[in-house]
Order: structure tokens, then C-alpha cells, then sequence
């Protein structure tokens, strides 16, 4: 089986986020692998290690990826592919899932693991459009995934009413939650190993992706400004003889709040 | 005028209330209003689904429509839409939702966005806000299609109050079954189950509560209130609540009148999901803990001791 993941480098949601002239502030920023799709590398390498199969991952964007890559390499990815190119700067989600498209197109792979959202964006499309795009099944919010036999694997999803089994023919395409895995922490034997391998570093013409599709295309939306959330403001917080402050806050919330 | 398709929530056969919130907006703000409901046994609900402030209705019923599956679902959509002439197509917020919008919008070559929080419509021009980054900071998105399909973020608009529509069903035909991707089962919550998105009170137990001691002991103040019970991820993770009752950033994102938070310490991925709550009470023994930077209410102490009181004096005011 061969098995592509997608891999994105996100801003670290921990850090305090500055907003100015409708732009956010980079000064301070730190970038890190983003949590979803390190629970897809996780899956992709359980996978190979309990059925056998070949693990590529593929990163869009984001610069310098090199660390990023090799942290996924140290946890078991064998081959990693980088797209980069200064025409994917204003790419939005179903841009990105043609040049998947293309990515998966020249591979033959047999499953695709996305994270099912990334957590700069919270948008969660990319993975489902690409299954779109290239007419496969896909099951989104998965956490877990066996293999039945080289054609079919058997996932759980987590849906509006319970969890729901499904069985999918492969090719397939499945966006995974956090709670699939715990991801490993990379060895030193594994730190070492992926610092010798290589990154298929590549731009949009050495994908051969076409002009109208991707280098040219408008994007279907754009984000044109940022803005500050609005924030809530701590209330009342009350200490001391439990029976005595927890009868005062329900009549709070009955009597002033008047939520009760 | 914007013609606004609103795909019906419907869970274990009730229609849940993102519905007519999702209708009311649409006719406040103008909009020629039809609904999409998907599923099998329906019919009973046609009503209801006009009262929400429709004025035709979709309707694809039949029982192979029965158990969720993302692609017969999403050709049910595309053909109301197509029917309909929709420019604006919204899902209320639901894992359905999420999993079918990106569909819609690839088979109509529109423009998707989730978690919308609300849409300004100058001509032909849409744009939108959502949060980002675990809603730490909040994007205005231009639309550059004629069509945009949305998945509404929950609490984002509210069902006002005197809205109606008419009743006018048009049946759509069964979709093929998606044959590459078959529902063998679903494992399902108790029938009857307060839903944590609809409810109007929402308590949710974190790492605090230890145990499953501790769980019941908070899911019978939920009982008495006739609450929803949510969850950090910590106790999903634990094993002790289920993977659709987690709260935050990668589970459900709530908006009740009033959100419980017991022994949660507040993690931004846990915010992310539940401060669009009108008031919050937090019930923490740190006094430095977080959530209290977010709650209304506070009280600094041991849950164990603190929730059978609160119980109690939930029940003297209510008698
Ligand atoms: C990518 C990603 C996505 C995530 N998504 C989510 C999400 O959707 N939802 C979510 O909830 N989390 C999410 N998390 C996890 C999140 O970061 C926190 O780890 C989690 O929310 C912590 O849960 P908790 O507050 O129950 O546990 P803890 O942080 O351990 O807090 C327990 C609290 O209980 C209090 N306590 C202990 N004993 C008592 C007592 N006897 N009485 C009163 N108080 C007591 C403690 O003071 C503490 O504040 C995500 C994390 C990542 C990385």
C-alpha cells in the first residue's frame, strides 16, 4: 500500500496573536507542525509498521519547511515532497487540492491521510475537496482506521449522532481528528537517520501543474482582513465557605443573569 | 435578491433549532428562502420545516437515506440548489455539515467557508467573517464566485421571533448509494438525548472530575436541568465521555444561555468552543485556573463538595 500525507506548517495557537492595519503582526510568531496533520503523519507510520506500506508526505507552502519534514522523517515517513512557489501566495482551499491532485496523480497511491483541519485556518476543506477532484471516496473526522485487505480499509468517524463505521474502497481520502493517536516523539536514532535524507523540494512548473488550474486561477475566496476577537472579560469570582458562595452565585444567575 | 437554501439539521427525526435560525436571518436580510431536508421517514416534518420560515421544501426521503453518507447526501443538496437557483447555500453547524459543504461547493464550482459568523451581501458581492487560529482572531473573506456555500457557525444567528414561510414541497429523487464508502453501523447516542448544540444549558465535566464517580455525579446536576452534557477533550481521551460530546477547537462548538464548566482548566482549544456562550460558571479549585478569565461567574473551590450544593440550592430556587 502506498500512503501520501499532507503536512502544513501552521502558526503556534499558544502564542499571543497581534492584529495591525487588518494584518497579523509576524514579529514574535513561531511556526510548528500543525497538530491534525501530526496525528495523520502518526497514523500513516502505524499503518507501515503493523500492515506494511510506503509513506510520503507532502507540504505546500510555508518557506523553510527542512525541520518540519525531518521531524516527520525521524518518526518513520520514508520519502517527503515540498511545493513552494510564489504563485500559491493568495491559494485558497480548493487551489491547494489541485496541486494535491497533481502530487497524487504522478505517485499511484492508495490513501491519502490528511489532517482534518489546520489550525491556522479551523477550515477543514482541503482534504474532502481533493477527494472531490479526484473522485474517490472519503470519510472526514476519522478516528480510526484498519486495514481489511489491499482494497478496502474500515474507519471510524465521529459523526452528529455517534460514531459511525464505514467501510472504503481504496483509493480513498481520509481527514483525521487529533484523538486518532497519541503521536510518538522522535528518537535519537530516527533524528539522526533523517538528517542524510533527502526533500524533493519542487516548484509549480516541476509539478507540471497548469496555468489555468492553479499558477492563474482566481481563487474561489480570499481573506481580504484580520481582526481582533472580541474578547470576554472575567466576571465575579468568588472564594471561601463553599456552601455560603455556591448559594450566592445561583442567585446570581437566577436573579441577575437570570439564566436559571 | 439572494436566494438562500438552508440545508435542515435534523437529528434522530426532530428538527434541531440551527434551522429556523439559519431561515430567520435569511428573510431579515431580504432573501428568497427554501430548505433541503435530507433523510428517510421526513415527511411528518414538513411543517415544521416551513414554521422555520421556508417557503418551498426540498425533499429527499427514502430509507436508503437513512444512515449519514457524505456523497448521496451532497447530491441532494446540489439538486435543491440547482432547482432552486441558490446564491447562498447554508449548513447549520454539524459534522454532517462539515463533511458535505466542501462537496456542494466543488460540484457547483462555488466558494466555500465554514464557521461563518455572519455575511454582507452589497449586490452581487458576498463576504464573510469567521475566526481563525482557535478564534483568536477573526477574517474577513471576499468571495470571488456568485454562489458561496457556508456552514454557520453555532449561535451565530438567532430565530427571530414571528417568522414563518409557506408550504410548497418539491420531492427530490433518491441519490445512488455510494457504494465505495458504505455505513455499516452507527453507534448512537441514547434516543432522547438532550443534544449539546440545541440546549439551552450546557454542563461540561474536565480532567477535574477524575472518574466516572465524578462524571455522574455531575451528569445528575445536568439531569435536573435538563442540560446537555459536554466534555474536555481530557475526559474523552480518558475514555470516560464520547468522542461527539467534546467540547472546543476539534469537537462541538456551543452557545447556550448558560455553560458549566466543571473542573476544566480553560485551554484555548477548549474556549474555542464554548465562549459564544451567553454566561458562563466555572467550577475550579485553582483560582488561577484560565476559564476564570472567561467566566461570568466563578466559584474557587473542590467540585466535589461544591456540585451536590449546587444542586441543591438549583432545586430550592426552582421549587
Ligand atoms: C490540536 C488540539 C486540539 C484540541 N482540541 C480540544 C478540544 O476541542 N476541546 C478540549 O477541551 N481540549 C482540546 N485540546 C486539549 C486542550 O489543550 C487541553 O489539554 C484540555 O482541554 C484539558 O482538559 P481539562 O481542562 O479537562 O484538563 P486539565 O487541563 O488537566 O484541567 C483540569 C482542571 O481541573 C481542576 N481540578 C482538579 N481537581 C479539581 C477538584 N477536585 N475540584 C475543582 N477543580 C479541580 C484543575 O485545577 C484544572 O484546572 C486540544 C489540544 C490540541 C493540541
Amino acid at each position: 500500500m502506498k500512503i501520501l500525507t499532507t503536512v502544513k506548517k501552521v502558526v503556534d495557537v499558544e502564542l499571543t496573536m497581534h492584529v495591525e492595519d487588518g494584518a497579523i503582526v509576524e514579529d514574535g510568531l513561531q511556526y510548528v507542525i500543525n497538530a491534525w496533520d501530526e496525528s495523520a503523519v502518526e497514523a500513516s507510520v502505524q499503518l507501515k509498521e503493523n500492515n506494511g506500506a510506503e509513506t510520503t508526505l507532502v507540504s505546500i507552502g510555508g518557506g523553510d519547511n527542512t525541520d518540519m519534514i525531518r521531524r516527520c522523517y525521524a518518526m518513520g515517513i520514508e520519502n517527503g515532497i515540498h511545493i513552494d512557489d510564489p504563485a500559491l501566495a493568495k491559494a485558497d482551499a480548493s487551489i491547494f487540492a489541485k496541486v494535491l491532485q497533481k502530487v497524487y496523480e504522478k505517485g499511484d497511491y492508495d490513501l491519502v491521510i490528511t489532517g482534518k483541519q489546520a489550525q491556522d485556518t479551523d477550515s477543514g476543506q482541503t482534504g474532502i475537496i481533493l477527494a472531490e477532484y479526484l473522485g474517490v471516496p472519503c470519510v472526514s473526522n476519522v478516528i480510526a482506521i484498519e486495514v481489511m485487505d489491499d482494497q478496502h480499509i474500515k474507519v471510524s468517524r465521529v459523526g452528529d449522532a455517534g460514531t459511525e463505521i464505514v467501510e472504503l474502497e481504496l483509493p480513498a481520502v481520509v481527514t483525521v481528528d487529533v484523538s486518532i493517536n497519541e503521536p510518538r516523539l522522535p528518537q535519537m536514532r530516527g533524528i539522526m537517520m533523517a538528517k542524510k535524507k533527502a526533500i524533493d523540494v519542487m516548484d509549480l512548473a516541476a509539478l507540471g501543474t497548469s496555468d489555468d488550474e492553479v499558477e492563474g486561477a482566481t481563487p474561489k475566496s480570499e481573506i481580504v482582513e484580520f481582526m481582533v476577537s472580541k474578547t470576554r472579560k472575567a466576571g465575579q469570582k468568588f472564594e471561601g465557605d463553599a456552601a455560603e458562595i455556591t448559594a450566592k452565585v445561583v442567585d446570581l444567575l437566577a436573579n441577575e443573569a437570570k439564566v436559571l | 435578491m439572494a436566494k438562500i437554501l438552508v440545508i435542515a439539521d435534523i437529528k434522530q427525526g426532530v428538527l434541531k433549532s440551527s434551522t429556523a435560525e439559519l431561515l430567520s436571518k435569511a428573510k431579515t436580510i431580504g432573501a428568497e428562502t427554501a430548505v433541503v431536508a435530507v433523510g428517510s421517514n421526513i415527511e411528518s416534518l414538513t411543517s415544521d420545516l416551513a414554521n422555520a420560515g421556508s417557503d418551498t421544501q426540498y425533499i429527499a426521503d427514502d430509507p436508503s437515506l437513512e444512515l449519514f453518507s457524505a456523497g448521496p447526501y451532497a447530491s441532494c443538496v446540489v439538486d435543491a440548489a440547482k432547482q432552486f437557483g441558490a446564491n447562498l447555500i447554508w449548513f447549520g453547524f454539524s459534522e454532517s455539515g462539515k463533511a458535505v459543504a466542501p462537496r456542494v461547493a466543488t460540484q457547483l464550482d462555488a466558494a466555500c467557508a465554514t464557521e461563518i459568523t455572519d455575511v454582507e451581501l452589497s449586490g452581487d458581492q458576498i463576504e464573510v467573517i469567521r475566526p481563525a487560529i482557535a478564534n483568536k482572531v477573526m477574517q474577513r473573506v471576499k468571495v470571488n464566485t456568485d454562489q458561496l456555500v457556508a456552514v454557520v457557525r453555532a449561535g451565530a444567528f438567532e430565530a427571530t421571533e414571528g417568522i414563518t414561510g409557506t408550504e410548497n414541497v418539491v420531492k427530490l429523487s433518491a441519490p445512488a448509494p455510494d457504494l465505495k464508502a458504505v455505513i455499516k453501523e452507527l453507534i448512537s447516542d441514547a434516543i432522547g438525548e438532550i443534544d449539546l448544540v440545541d440546549a439551552d444549558v450546557v454542563i461540561s465535566v474536565g480532567r477535574g472530575v477524575k472518574d466516572q464517580a465524578g462524571v455522574d455525579l455531575v451528569k445528575e446536576l445536568a439531569n435536573d436541568l435538563k442540560a446537555g452534557f459536554g466534555s474536555s477533550r481530557a475526559m474523552v481521551d480518558g475514555g470516560f465521555m464520547a468522542h461527539n460530546k467534546q467540547v472546543g477547537q476539534t469537537g462541538k462548538i456551543v452557545a447556550p444561555s448558560l455553560y458549566m464548566a466543571i473542573g476544566i482548566s480553560g485551554a484555548i482549544q477548549h474556549l474555542a468552543g464554548m465562549t459564544g456562550s451567553k454566561v458562563i460558571l466555572a467550577v475550579n479549585k485553582d483560582t488561577e485556573a484560565p476559564i476564570f478569565n472567561v467566566a461570568d461567574y466563578g466559584i474557587v473551590g473542590d467540585l466535589f463538595e461544591v456540585v451536590p450544593i449546587l444542586r441543591e440550592e438549583i432545586k430550592k430556587i426552582k421549587s
